[in-house]
């Protein structure tokens, strides 16, 4: 038989001296990510426009300019944040059916793609 | 045959016979029941109730893995990581829009809010997308060919009837879609 013997938050104050907080500060929560969105000769043009609109909050004009991106160029980088962030649209991208993943901005935050190295200046986006 | 959706006072109407409804409901039971996860019976009850799934995998069938895509590219274990925080609650979702859309079909005349709307045009997204994967689209051009098929005494096997099927399905979201597209520039 074995009495339990809790330890209160008061007995513990001497194991934890302001520890946690230095660690959390080293993960950067703000480097930044992108949401690609890839094409498929599935996804209607009219909804894909839908989704951006209506999920993001984008301009009929912005909306389909992304689009037309991921039509024409296969990928478009439709939005950036933190990962917390852009995990959060990927999976709702994916409730909507739309094929998203999510990588780490490289080259600065132009957002030109995986493979845009400095210098190639495809930074354009919507 | 099916009017497609319209825009107007009521909300977004539509209407289709009973034989579409028909169709359409064994359309949406299919998907429920590729994405109903299996019931393993060790799970912890406690890490199922928060969407939690320790022992998820990538799905083995295409159609599947494209309901369900990896959200990293080329990197499996980041994916798989991320699977098991949210696939679970991910299948709940679309099972929910799916039997909200079955729900619908049981009226003649369909009259739907934004939220119904919303429901219908993922519902037959994913009907699509599942469609896609078993008449092996691809590509544009694999598209376009599907897309020649578009008469229904054409309708002599497996193939062309899945075709048949793919091109209603397309037509009622696109004419979905546009309905909801007007109901945005009109929102206030």
């Amino acid at each position: 038989m074995t009495l339990s013997v809790a330890l209160g938050p008061d007995t513990q104050e001497s194991t934890q001296t302001g520890t946690a907080e230095s660690t959390d500060a080293l993960t950067a929560p703000d480097i930044p990510w992108n949401l690609v969105i890839w094409n498929d000769p599935v996804n209607l043009m009219s909804y894909v426009s839908f989704v951006f609109q209506s999920y993001f909050g984008y301009s009929e004009s912005k909306a389909n300019k992304l689009m037309m991106e991921v039509h024409k160029k296969g990928r478009s980088i439709v939005a950036h944040g933190s990962k917390e962030q852009v995990e959060q649209h990927a999976v709702a991208m994916h409730g909507f059916g739309l094929w998203a993943t999510v990588e780490k901005a490289t080259g600065g935050n132009s957002g030109g793609g995986k493979n845009g190295g400095p210098g190639k200046g495809r930074g354009k986006r919507g | 045959m099916a009017k497609a959706f319209k825009y107007g006072l009521k909300g977004i109407t539509g209407f289709l016979e009973p034989a579409e409804r028909e169709l359409l409901r064994s359309l949406f039971d299919d998907v429920i029941s590729m994405l109903e996860p299996e019931d393993r019976g060790n799970q912890d009850p406690l890490a199922a109730m928060i969407g939690l799934d320790m022992d998820v995998k990538e799905p083995s069938d295409r159609a599947l893995r494209r309901l369900l895509p990896n959200v990293v590219k080329d990197d499996g274990a980041a994916s798989l990581e991320f699977r098991q925080l949210t696939e679970r609650s991910l299948r709940e979702s679309k099972i929910g829009a799916l039997r909200a859309a079955a729900l619908e079909l049981d009226k003649d005349e369909l009259v739907l809010t934004a939220a119904d709307a919303r429901h219908w045009s993922t519902a037959l997204n994913d009907v699509r997308l599942v469609l896609a994967e078993r008449l092996d689209i691809r590509d544009e051009a694999d598209a376009d060919h599907v897309h020649q098929m578009q008469d229904w005494s054409q309708a002599e096997d497996v193939e062309s009837y899945l075709a048949l099927v793919y091109n209603f399905t397309t037509w009622l979201q696109e004419s979905l879609v546009q309905a909801m597209l007007q109901s945005l520039e009109t929102r206030p």
